[in-house]
Order: structure tokens, then sequence, then C-alpha cells
């Protein structure tokens, strides 16, 4: 009997200490954070794509015989100067998230940093998806060669024109239609435009200040005007260019536009709710924005007949450069982790999250770009007029700004220059003579100054 | 008398911990940030050495070593025996090594990505996590590799052949570091930088308007007319002036914001009367100077106001009554018995508010972000920016604590000169009544 209850005991013992064992074997716990800069309520897709990618990776891996359970704490931020302070201020705490989704100008410094881990550490380069993603967005999301994040999404930054107001001006449905090709020839400029604005103005389609109505804050789209005057922002060799010509004469055009009358001198700072509801609902003439900006007009600001109503094309040339686009793609990054298995797994994920299928739910839902060629088999994206129509029009003019560590400080300088500008605070030529001591004294040789 | 001291200290001990962590201590690492060259690029907490392309051309440019730099810029991964050697000692199938040899042995690729797909055909195709791994067996080059220290460099230099004088070395150490250094750059840089003026002259603007007009002008206005009012009206008043104080700043502002917004009160009241709709807080530089000392003022009136009607309720009614028997005005009454009584709460307004306004940024943020054109950029917002914001993404930590060590030091020279003004000494002498 004793014997028998010691058998028992040792058998019972043994069962729970098996189960124990294999209790901690089989369930994984892995947490994965990713957080995404400057994304509104139509930009889900960025976190959620790792969610469902994490979804596919946990039923493979069961599939393997591993079972593992993934966390993905996810965190959209709808502004980039909260995000990006935020995460740099985690990253030197050590508490930054795995995956974080930005604009591919951060490469550079946070490499540099070690914030950052080549994601090529961690992929096959040459497997699906990755090597069906466009080549020059992976170069944007290289440095020095080497790929560090893949891309998420891609994007183009049109100019818009209001189609009744332009009629309303004299031109036909014929001359609209013809508009997007004389702007590419360099046929229509951006001093067309500021005249088109004035009789815009003068016919009382639209009010003073509405001719021409630019994004009221900094962004990346005042490059766009640069290179319209033919600036460029670096040379063959990855150095940083600053050709003052250029620069002051893209000064000179939003000055022109205030002296006119077309843009109002206070216009930075405009709240963005108002801008997006002004241009939405034709209170402009003409302005200039995002091909994401699509979703939000006809989600949020009601307006139901986009194409009716609006003309697009790429941002015309000025005096001495041509018409072009800027594309600022942003894109997945891995953070750097103490532990491999983290940052493989998150890695993984990136890979899965860029499968056509996933990345055109993001695409068509905010209005962005797709990432690779594929994604025009996908009918929920070849079916969306706007993604197929704007790809093809803006795309192969784009332009991408440098990744260059020593780009922020040149993107300051040439912010607060045309910030005082436009208001009148300093002459063109004066901006620009600030801008070049400034740049001189903070980047040195760093950039080459013409 | 011991006990007494002893219980002294105690007491005040937290009070100095405090100080010691949230001013001392930040101060001091403002002094030391301020001589760096901090970045979010280079990190806080220390650097490595990296090869990268931006590294090789700074070598290039600064020291003209051109030929060292192409050699360093190259990329080459070998197939030799030094790296099957190395595989051994990996946990990799022994197959792979046996292949390699066999197969592959002097064969040269230019990429990682090109060796690796030679590695990813072999007949025991290893998961890509082993690839990566093997692939770096066979580099031999240290382009886009990172070292942590600077042994670490030159040993991998070393084994490549790459042999370096001292002062090579120095240069090649000194291009290739990612981390921060120490400079005094920053100084240099804002000294020689346009805006500096001018964010200064805005600074002084800024202080001197703010707190002549409202933070003791109008707090000393408010707390004599409440003074003269019966007690429950002057209470009633005082807390109205309150509410900017306590309601929180960015819901106060954005109070304003509605009222200056060319879709906000003002433009619809004045669109009544024919004038054309607009931003009124960033029309012009003066509108926003305007709405910067309003929104700063309001809020900092209620603190001197609180203070000076507190210190009139100190001074003796006697005094209040004997003037009145003698027919002594209501002015006559400020000038020679209120003023005189208040130059102590006086001189603790003015240096507090000083110093205050000089730091205090968050109300200029909210509103008009330094705008138009930076005709509100305040020293302390430019440090803000500077330190705290970069649309892309390299935060300049180094510059930015140089620019609010200046702040620092304004601060204490104005305290020290503020004492020496209202004399001081004189106010903590001791009295002369024996106790």
């Amino acid at each position: 009997m004793r014997k028998l209850a010691t058998m028992l005991l040792r058998a019972t013992a043994i069962t729970a200490a098996l189960a124990a064992a294999t209790g901690v074997a089989a369930a994984k716990d892995v947490t994965i954070g990713v957080w995404s800069g400057g994304s509104g309520p139509n930009d889900n897709y960025r976190v959620d794509a790792i969610e469902m990618a994490a979804d596919i990776y946990e039923r493979e891996a069961a599939i393997r015989g591993e079972e593992l359970n993934i966390i993905v704490e996810k965190k959209p931020y709808p502004t980039w100067d909260d995000f990006k302070q935020a995460l740099t201020l985690a990253a030197e705490a050590g508490t930054a998230p795995d995956i974080v989704v930005t604009g591919h100008e951060d490469i550079a410094p946070w490499s540099q940093s070690g914030l950052i881990t080549p994601i090529e550490d961690y992929i096959d380069l040459d497997s699906w998806p990755v090597n069906g993603i466009y080549e020059n967005l992976m170069e944007i999301s290289s440095y020095g060669g080497v790929v560090y994040g893949l891309p998420q999404d891609a994007e183009a930054r049109p100019f818009f024109f209001w189609t009744p107001h332009m009629k309303a001006i004299g031109y036909s449905d014929a001359d609209i239609e013809a508009l997007p090709a004389k702007i590419q020839a360099g046929e229509y400029t951006l001093a067309n435009v500021l005249e088109d604005a004035k009789k815009m103005q003068d016919s009382g389609a639209v009010q003073p200040g509405y001719g021409f109505y630019p994004r009221p804050a900094n962004g990346p789209d005042y490059w766009q005007f640069y290179k319209s005057f033919g600036g460029e922002m670096q040379d063959a060799s990855g150095k940083l260019v600053l050709d003052k010509a250029a620069m002051q004469r893209f000064y000179q055009f939003f000055v022109d536009a205030v002296e006119a009358g077309v843009t109002r001198k206070n216009h930075i700072g405009t709240p963005n709710d108002q801008w997006f509801a002004e241009v939405a609902s034709g209170k402009a003439g003409t302005w200039h924005g995002g091909t994401w900006h699509y979703a939000r007009y006809v989600n949020q600001e009601g307006l139901t007949d986009f194409f009716g109503n609006v003309q697009f094309s790429l941002i015309p040339a000025g005096e001495g450069g041509e018409a072009n686009t800027l594309t600022h793609p942003l894109v997945y990054l891995l953070t750097k982790q103490d532990s491999e298995d983290e940052m493989t797994t998150a890695a993984e994920l990136i890979k899965i999250a860029s499968e056509p299928r996933i990345n055109t739910l993001h695409a068509i839902k905010s209005a962005h770009l797709g990432i690779s060629k594929e994604q025009s088999n996908i009918s929920l994206y070849s079916g969306d007029r706007w993604a197929r129509e704007a790809t093809e029009r803006l795309l192969p003019h784009a332009n991408a700004m440098p990744n260059n560590s020593d780009f922020g400080a040149y993107w300051n300088s040439m912010w607060s220059g045309l910030e005082s500008a436009w208001t009148g605070q300093k002459t063109p030529e004066q901006a620009v003579a600030d801008v070049e001591t400034e740049l001189k004294s903070a980047l040195g040789d760093a950039i080459i100054i013409r | 008398m011991k006990s007494s001291r002893t219980l002294g200290l105690v007491l005040i001990a937290p009070a100095v911990v405090l100080v010691i962590l949230f001013f001392l201590v930040p101060v001091a690492l403002t002094a030391v940030f301020s001589f760096t060259t901090m970045s979010t690029a280079t990190g806080i907490t220390g650097g490595a050495y990296q090869v990268a392309p931006n590294t090789l051309r700074r070598l290039s440019d600064r020291t003209g070593m051109d030929e060292l730099s192409e050699q360093l810029a190259e990329s080459k991964y070998v197939i030799d025996e030094r790296g099957l050697a190395a595989l051994d000692s990996l946990d990799v199938g022994a197959g792979i090594a046996v292949e390699l040899r066999r197969d592959h042995l002097g064969e040269v690729f230019a990429t990682r990505r090109e060796a690796e797909r030679m590695i990813r055909d072999l007949r025991d195709r290893p998961p890509t996590r082993e690839v990566k791994r093997i692939s770096e067996q066979f580099n031999r080059s240290v382009l886009n590799a990172r070292f942590e220290s600077r042994a670490e460099l030159f040993a991998a230099l070393g084994a490549l052949g790459v042999e370096l004088t001292a002062q090579e070395q120095d240069a090649v150490a000194a291009a290739t570091y990612t981390g921060w250094t120490w400079t005094t750059e920053n100084f240099r840089r804002m000294v020689s930088t346009p805006d500096t003026v001018r964010r200064l002259f805005n600074t002084v603007v800024y202080v001197a308007v703010t707190l002549v007009l409202f933070n003791t002008g109008f707090a000393m206005l408010l707390a004599i007319a409440t003074h003269y009012m019966p007690d429950a009206s002057a209470g009633t008043f005082r807390s109205l002036w309150l509410l900017p104080r306590v309601s929180p700043p960015v819901i106060y502002v954005l109070l304003w914001k509605w009222l200056a917004w060319d879709t906000g009160f003002l433009s619809m009241f004045f669109g009544q009367f024919g004038v054309p709709s607009r931003n009124w807080l960033l029309d012009s530089a003066l509108n926003a100077w305007v709405f910067v000392v309003l929104i700063n003022g309001f809020v900092g009136a209620s603190m001197g106001m609180l203070i000076f009607s507190s210190a009139i309720k100190a001074i003796p009614k006697a005094l209040f009554h004997a003037s009145e028997v003698d027919g002594a005005s209501r002015w006559q009454q400020v000038r020679h018995i209120i003023l005189p009584s208040l130059r102590w709460p006086i001189l603790f307004v003015t240096c507090y508010q000083t110093l205050s306004l000089l730091t205090s940024f968050e109300l200029i943020l909210l509103s008009t972000d330094g705008g138009p054109g930076g005709a509100t950029e305040v020293w302390a917002l430019a440090a803000y920016h500077t330190a705290l914001n970069n649309y892309a993404g390299n935060l300049e930590y180094g510059y930015g604590a140089a620019m609010a060590l200046i702040l620092v030091v304004i601060g204490v020279a104005l305290s020290l000169f503020y004492l020496r003004l209202f004399n001081y000494r004189a106010l903590v002498a001791r009295p002369l009544i024996e106790q």
C-alpha cells in the first residue's frame, strides 16, 4: 500500500515536472513595440500591418511546432515633432520600441548614433516580398550602401488646381485636361500660377489671399520649390549643396506671391484643420499638398467629386529649373535591442507587413502609393483611380531628400530663411545671406555653397 | 542650542536635496553639454567607430588622405582559409565549410549581397541568420562596420593589411568616431549666427515689456484697486484675475487663438464692419507681440497682485487712518505709505518674474511658435527649438545647451544686479529694536 502511494506520488511529481518543463518551452511570449510618426486616422495600417504580420508569423511558427505568442504594442503619433522627440529621448533611455515608422531622412543620424540596426542583417534581401520592392525606394531606405529599413509607403506631392475656378477665368475642359502635360514640359510655370491666381481673385472666384494657398507649416514640400528654381540638395558624391541663386529665386517667388496679394503674408501658422477644410471646399484657387491628401479630402472633408473639381500635376517649373515632385517614403526601421531573438522577430514582421496585399491596405486607405509593382495586380489597388493616375503622372518624376546627418541643420536654416522672407522680416537677398552665414558656421566644409 | 542647529539642518535637508536635484545638477549638466557636439546623431552615452561613406568623405576633405579613404571605402568578401578556419569555431554544418573549400576557395565578391547569394546556393542551404554569420567570416573590408573601441578598429584595419602612422591613426579615429567630442564651437557659432542678436533683442523686449506693464505695473494697479474695495468684491475681483494662472496653459492659449484666428471672434466681430477677416495673432510682428505680451501678462499679473495685496494688508491700519486725518488724498497714500512699504515685495516680484520670464517660453510656443518669421522667437524658445525640435530627426543637444547656458549666466548676473539695486544688505539688517 505504502509502495503504491510512493509510486503514485512519484508519478505525479514527474508529470508535474514534465508539464512545467514543456509549458516553459512551448509558450514563448515576445512583445514587439511599434511607433509611427505623422499618422492620422487614415494611417492606422502603419502599425496595424505589424499586428497582421504577427498573426501570420504566429501561425507559421505553430506549423513549425513552436508556440509563439507575439504581443504588438502599437503607438501612432499624430504629429512629427512629438514623435521624433519622444523616440530619440526614449532611445537614449533605452526604452525605444522595436520597430519605428518614420521618414527616410532619419536613417543617417540614427544609424550614426547606433539607434537603429540595418535590417539587412536580419532578412534575406533576395527573398519575396523584398525583391519586389521598387529599386529606388530600396535605395532611399539605405545609407552608404547598407539597407537599413524597408519602405513603408511611397507618395508624391502634387500641385492642385480647383477646376471650377480655372473655368471661371477662361480655361476650357480640354485646357484643364492638357495642363499636367504642359506643366511637365515646362510650358506652364510658377509665374503662370501667380498670374492665374491673380485672375481668379480679380474675377471674384476666390477671396484675396486664396489664389495660391500653400502648405501652412514647415515640411519637405518646400524643397520642391527650391528644386523648381534649379536648386540642388546634394551633389553626386552625396555632399550637401546650397545653391544661393536658386534659393533666392525660390524665396522671391513666395515674396512675389505675397506682393501680388495671392498668398497671405501671415499664411504660415494657419491651423491645419482650417487649411484642409478650405482647400477641400474650393475656397482656394491653387495649392499644393501630398497624394495622401486625397484620402482626407474625400473621407474627412466631404469632397465627394474629387476628379470633377480638382486637377493635379507636378509642381510647375520656375526660372532655371524644371517641374518636379518629391517623394518622402516612410520606412520601417529596426531599433537596436539587447535581444537578438526579438530583433529577428521584429525584422520578420516588417518583412511580412511589406507583402503587397497588406501594404495595399495602407496605400489605398491613406491614399499613398504602393511600394512594389505587384500591387497593381491587386484589385483594391488597380481599381483605385487616384492610386493609378497619381502613380503614373507623378512617381516617375519624384526626387527624394538626401540621407545625410547634416541635412536637418540645412533644413532648419532653409525654413527660417523662407519664413523671414515670406513674412517680410528680411528681403530674400538678406535671408539667403543669413542662411549662408548660418550654414557656414554650423556645417563648415560639410556643405558646398555656390 | 546644538540640538536646534541639528534640527535646523534636518528641516532644511529636503530643500537642499531638491535644489541640488532640480537646479544645480541641471545647470551643471547644461554647462557640460554646452561644450560638446552632442546631437541625436552622436548620442549622449558615447560613441563607436564607424567607417561610413560620410566619415570617409570627412577624412579626405579634412586631411587630404584621398588614397586611404578610397582604400577603406572598398567592400570585399573573399573565400579564404582564414574565413574557413573561423567557420570551424561557429556551429554551422560541417558540410558547408567543406563545400566552400572545394568549390569556392579564392572567389572574391564585391558586395555582401553577392557573397550571400552564393552561400544560399550551397547544397545545405543554411537559414537566413546562419547565412549572415557565415558571410561575416569572409568580410575583408571595414566599410560600414561598427567598432566599439579604437583598438578594435585598428585591429581590424591591421588584419586587412592597412598600416597607418600614429598621425594617420589619429585622423582616421577622429573622422570615424560617431560619438560627441568636446568643443567651444557652439559659442563661436552663436556669435557668428545672424539671428543671435535678434533673438536677444526679442528676449529683452519680451521680458521688459511684460514685466513693467503687467507683472509689476498691472499687478500693483490691481492690488491697490482691490485694497480700496470692500472685502467681498475685492475677493471676487482677485479670483477673476487668478483664472488665467489656474487654467491649463494649452486651453488658455486655445481660447486666445479662438479669439484671434481668421475664423475667430475678432475677425467675426470686425467682419460686421467690413474689415476682411485675418489671423490677428500672426498678422504682423506688432500684432504677434501684443498677443504674446497679453497672454503672458495676464498670467503673470496675478502673482504680483497677490503678493502686493497681502503686503498692503500688512501695513498698520493706523498709518492710513492718521493720513486721512491729515487730509491725504488716495494718491498721496499710495505714494507715501503703500509704495515705500512695498520695497521688499517689489524687489521679490521683479527679481522672480524677470527670471521666470527669461526662461518661460511655453505660452509663446503654443501661441505664435516664434512667428511670424521669427519675430517673437525669444532666446529660451530658440534653445528649445534647437535642442528638442528638428524635422529631420537630428536634435542638437550641445548647441541647445550652449544657448541655455547663456540664459543661466544672464539670470545669475541679473539677480546680483537686483540685490545691489535694492540694497539687499540694508533690507536684511538686524532690527534696531532690542528683542
